[in-house]
């Protein structure tokens, strides 16, 4: 009998209901911009002490650790840093910044001027994926109103950016390959970003959700902030939930929530209402079968388990759904949207779609599958940036986990 | 719209604008093909080469920018597009089949314009919408929780 | 200078080498095809993976800098199965083109394969298909099938000549190189992606589908087209005479030096060899009558050149050439000394202004006018060309210049050969001044010989032979010689080392130099 999950009050969601949520109006009305205040009297050490202390980790997919990301800037650097807003959500299973965008765009400008000023950048980009027409307006708004009422323009400013079409600019080096009018090429590191990154400039980058949390840590404080999650990743998130489940949407829960505590949260499986599987953190994540989902929901407990916290988009398989055509789906958005780059990626998500294809159709080899897997096994760790290794886990995890109905899709 | 090959001069003010805000000014390639695309209605090879000379570029490297990100195009498309996501939870919502309504209703394929010029229809990757699955983008806003009856009353609102 | 250990061998670099230059400098090859040491990183082709101790994963070699106490394994287990992992996902969509492709014999796929690959193919899906034999301009042809994206054409376009033409379009597996539409690769150093390209994507539209690498003999040279005197290697190809329409000389292909040349050279003096084998070589000694060409031996003609320029020092005209080598030239002086002539000049001003740029194109077009002017023969050739219009001369020397295809009238030297007493051309090829000539003897070809040429630097560098001379064309200095020795001045049978040396002791700014000590790089006077 599992518990119920732990009730928590909404940080991020909390003005969500209201219609003009995104304005400055409302955003003043409940407290906004307070820990603005608060953030300029700190030393900005001691916002990056904070920080760290919170256990808030990365929310784009990455899951590291904030504050010591932003420690990693070279001490007593004296030309530009630069902060750099992961807008360009593009993980499938991952809605949750289009909803941080659109319905508190302010959470995400108070959250960028506090890191300005903990990391001493002058200048903040944010790339927003280009389909988010909406979000890139209302943020444009809100935008506007910050600076009519001073928050911008005075020794911080924010320069918006429109990508075009590429979910490999959601990777911090491809995004800032991108920001800098290249093709969205991930960059060989050595050197990281916090060193040498945009325009060659040590550069941070965050993701939305990310940084809407820093005003709750700021003026609530890290203590707190930490104990509403695990022993290693404070707060709470914003899990988006899809699939078939009966009532998708996103759901803001502490990270210490259980996959099973949340998809009861989300209303419980639909389609046939038997669970057969769920993809725990967006496409990348290895999939979780139906009696792997007592585990939390957070960066620790999901790399335990095997998985990945991802971006936290959680898609939820009933037993209706075809793993081998969930398979050559995916396959066939990692063969899309493979940069091209290096060659252990552009080559092996070509072949594995037109494998994955094949065995959809009913001409799938024996080999087929074992290829795949080799493949996989004999790519991952090998490229330069982790898009393959994403890519691996829905191909690895779906065959393994789930090879008898692969199997019985190859002709004899 | 299509007879023009050139900036404004006021566009051009906005083009160098955009360079000032980048430490590099290639930053604002992205920003300024947008606003080439927006006025040209695509960006052709001429384009392409009339940016790069706004940015001293080699022609090549715009033509790379343009290739490789799936918003530019390089041909006129119709008056409206319609990109149908065909991953992972709208494929488990039915994408499949509103792809397919959609093509029998207009008579193309996905890729393909329909002969009046007026509507193009792609099938493309996560636009995060996951929870309104199956959708499409239509111009500039997401259809979301559509159905064949959705579709067919889109289509028709279409001008 | 940080000190690290490669299989076990320790060695201390400089600072900022990296892990492949590092293992280099320890004889040990770590295989790679987008590294280049001209270029910026890439780090995309990710064979040059090594394991390096403390490190969780294989670690590119290029964009890993030698860090002191660092540890490398290029042999471990790991790294030979990462390897034969990368050379499978090269060879995915490769087409099997090796039977048809040029670079069969020298390419890195074919050879890391066979080092590093042997494993069973198993793809048998449909490969990804893009433009095949496209030509990129006068000398480059693209097979983008056989393209394995390493970007090092691109780098170079961008970071050498900082042309820019060449770029990579799409994206995944559909990614392509390719010109802009509608422009060319139009740069003067095109023919450089061809060596860099590490298959058979890029290849020389000139040397295609002629004879098979294997076939070919090398020997390292020195570049004629310029004063820069780019290194190279002569490719000849003796073994399949009826391949290649029956040219020896196949193809040329910079050598590396990093004082003169780096790894480039330029296209005019990359395809500037056909003339070589060209059908209007000079290939016997002759002499004309009216309108008659009388072959003649070496015997006569050297008489004649002997008779020619046995007489009053004003009436004896020489053009030497800065196309000859030191040991041609220095021949040629003693040969003036000995016979007390002293109206001698080289520099003929050329049909048209050479063009010359901050790389490696020089404005002027010959290789050797250092050595001439070093070793005496510089004079007023105008004035000597005034002598013959004025019918002063009774004896015209020409070496290679074609006089009525310079920058001097035609109708001038016209005129100016029509009342010479008798005018003797040595040259490689027939040319308009050669047939208004009495007497023509045939040179070897810089190919033909050996020797060695002083670049504008001042620099001495050695030519090698690499083929014989075609029918009876000798090398300068050897028929020069033989009139030395002709005139008591020489024993017989010198060659050109011997030469050398003897110039060494004769011309201050050789003293020291030798065949040996210049080497393959060359040595500044």
């Amino acid at each position: 009998m599992s518990e119920s999950a732990p009730h928590v009050e909404p940080l991020l969601m909390r003005n969500f209901a209201r219609a003009d949520s995104h304005t400055l109006g409302a955003y003043h009305e409940t407290g906004g911009y307070t820990a603005l205040d608060k953030a300029r009297a700190m030393e900005p050490a001691a916002i990056t002490e904070e920080v760290k202390k919170s256990n808030l980790r990365g929310l784009g997919g990455a899951g590291f650790p904030t504050g010591m990301k932003w420690s990693f800037i070279p001490k007593g650097h004296t030309g530009p840093v630069y902060l750099v807003v992961n807008a360009d959500e593009g993980e499938p299973g991952t809605f949750k910044d289009r909803y941080l965008l659109e319905r508190d765009p302010h959470a995400l400008i108070e959250g960028m001027i506090i890191t300005a000023r903990a990391i001493r950048c002058e200048k903040a980009f944010i790339y927003i994926r280009g389909e988010y027409v909406e979000p890139w307006r209302r943020f444009t708004a809100a935008v506007r109103e910050a600076y009519d009422a001073g928050y911008l323009g005075r020794g911080f400013d924010i320069v918006m950016h429109r990508g075009a079409g590429a979910y490999i600019c959601g990777e911090e080096t491809g995004l800032i390959s991108s920001l800098e009018g290249k093709k969205g090429w991930p960059k060989v590191k050595p050197p990281f970003p916090a060193i040498k990154g945009a325009f060659g400039a040590p550069t941070i980058v965050n993701n939305v959700e990310t940084l809407c949390h820093l005003p709750h840590i700021i003026n609530r404080g890290a203590e707190w902030f930490a104990k509403l999650g695990t022993a290693t990743q404070g707060g709470t998130r914003m899990y988006s939930v899809s699939g078939r489940i009966k009532r998708p949407g996103v759901y803001e829960e502490s990270c210490a929530i259980t996959l099973r505590q949340l998809i009861e949260r989300a209303g419980g499986v639909s389609g046939n209402g038997v669970l057969k599987g769920v993809v725990p953190g967006g496409s990348s994540a290895p999939i979780l079968t139906a009696q792997e989902i007592d585990v939390t929901m957070d960066v620790d407990g999901l790399r335990k388990a095997g998985t990945m916290a991802g971006s936290a988009g959680v898609i939820v398989f009933d037993e209706t759904v075809s793993i081998p055509e969930a398979l050559m789906v995916v396959a066939r958005f990692y063969a899309h949207e493979s940069c091209g780059q290096c060659t252990p990626c552009r080559e092996t998500t070509g072949w594995i779609y037109k494998m994955s294809h094949r065995i959809v159709e009913g001409h799938g080899s024996k080999d087929d599958l074992d290829t795949i897997l080799d493949l996989s096994k004999r790519g991952a760790g090998t490229t330069i940036c982790a898009f393959f290794d994403g890519a691996v886990g829905p191909y690895i995890s779906y065959i393994e986990k789930f090879r008898s109905e692969f199997e019985a899709l190859i002709p004899k | 719209m299509m007879s023009r090959r050139e900036f404004s001069t006021e566009q051009l003010a906005e083009v160098r604008r955009l360079q000032d805000l980048y430490p590099h000014r290639q930053g604002a390639l992205l920003p300024v093909l947008h606003m080439a695309q927006e006025t040209f209605g695509h960006i052709s090879l001429e384009t392409e080469a009339y940016v790069a000379s706004l940015f001293d570029m080699a022609p090549s490297h715009v033509h790379e920018v343009v290739t490789f990100y799936t918003l530019y195009f390089p041909e006129q498309p119709g008056r409206h597009i319609l990109s149908v996501c065909h991953n992972l939870s709208c494929h488990l919502a039915g994408a499949q089949g509103i792809l397919a309504h959609l093509k029998s209703r207009l008579g193309i394929d996905a890729g393909e314009t329909t002969a009046d010029g007026k509507v193009t229809l792609l099938a493309v990757e996560c636009l995060c919408a996951c929870e309104a699955a199956p959708m499409m983008q239509v111009d500039d806003r997401y259809e979301l929780n559509l159905t064949p009856a959705k579709v067919d009353a889109i289509v028709e609102g279409l001008a | 200078m940080p000190k690290v250990t490669i299989d076990g061998k320790e060695i201390e670099v400089a600072p900022g080498t990296n892990l492949i230059e590092a293992a280099r400098q320890l004889g040990i090859d770590i295989p790679h095809y987008c590294y280049h040491p001209s270029l910026s990183i890439a780090g995309q082709c990710r064979l040059c993976m090594v394991d390096i101790e403390k490190a969780p994963r294989p670690t590119i070699a290029c964009n890993t800098q030698a860090a002191d106490g660092m540890v490398v394994h290029t042999q471990t287990d790991r790294v030979k199965e990462t390897r034969r992992s990368v050379m499978e996902f090269h060879l995915i969509n490769h087409p099997l083109d090796c039977p048809v492709c040029d670079q069969a014999g020298e390419c890195w796929l074919q050879i890391y394969y066979m080092k590093h690959g042997l494993y069973e193919p198993r793809m048998k899906d449909e490969k990804v298909h893009k433009p095949k034999a496209v030509p990129l301009g006068p000398h480059v042809i693209l097979d983008a099938e056989r393209c394995i994206l390493c970007s090092r054409c691109v780098r170079f376009c961008d970071e050498v000549t900082r042309t820019g033409e060449l770029g990579i379009f799409n994206r995944g597996d559909h990614s392509e190189i390719g010109l802009f539409p509608g422009m060319d690769l139009e740069n003067k150093y095109s023919g450089n992606v061809v060596d860099i390209c590490p298959v058979g994507a890029l290849t020389d539209r000139d040397f295609r589908f002629q004879v098979r690498v294997w076939y070919l003999d090398t020997a390292k040279s020195i570049c004629p087209g310029c004063a820069r005197g780019c290194n190279i290697e002569v490719h000849v190809n003796r073994r399949r005479p009826h391949h290649a329409e029956g040219r020896r000389v196949a193809r040329l292909k910079p050598r590396f030096n990093a004082a003169v040349n780096k790894w480039w050279m330029c296209d005019a003096g990359r395809y500037g060899f056909t003339f070589v084998d060209d059908a209007d070589r000079l290939t016997t000694p002759s002499r004309r009558e009216g309108d008659a060409t009388i072959p003649i031996s070496w015997e006569e003609a050297i008489a004649a050149v002997k008779a020619a320029l046995t007489g009053p020092a004003d009436g004896i005209g020489v053009l030497a050439s800065p196309r000859m080598s030191n040991e041609d030239l220095f021949v040629l002086r003693r040969i003036l000394d000995t016979l007390g002539l002293r109206q001698v000049a080289f520099r003929v001003p050329p049909a048209a202004a050479g063009d010359q740029d901050n790389l490696l194109i020089r404005a002027d077009k010959n290789p050797n006018t250092r050595g001439a002017e070093l070793i005496g023969l510089d004079g007023d050739a105008s004035a000597i060309l005034a002598a013959a219009r004025a019918g002063k001369l009774t004896a015209l020397l020409v070496f290679h210049h074609d006089l009525l295809d310079s920058g001097w009238p035609a109708v001038e030297v016209r005129e100016a050969l029509g009342r010479v007493g008798t005018v003797i051309f040595a040259g490689t090829n027939a040319s308009a001044t050669s047939l208004a000539s009495h007497y023509v003897l045939p040179s070897a070809a810089w190919v033909e010989r050996e020797g060695t040429f002083t670049n504008f630097e001042g620099r001495v560098q050695r030519f090698r032979t690499a083929v014989e001379p075609l029918g009876e064309s000798r090398a300068d200095w050897e028929w020069l010689g033989q009139l030395l020795v002709a005139l008591g001045q020489a024993p017989a049978g010198e060659r050109a080392e011997r030469w050398f040396r003897a110039l060494t002791a004769a011309v201050p700014a050789f003293a020291g130099l030798s065949y040996q000590s210049i080497g393959d790089e060359g040595q500044p006077t």
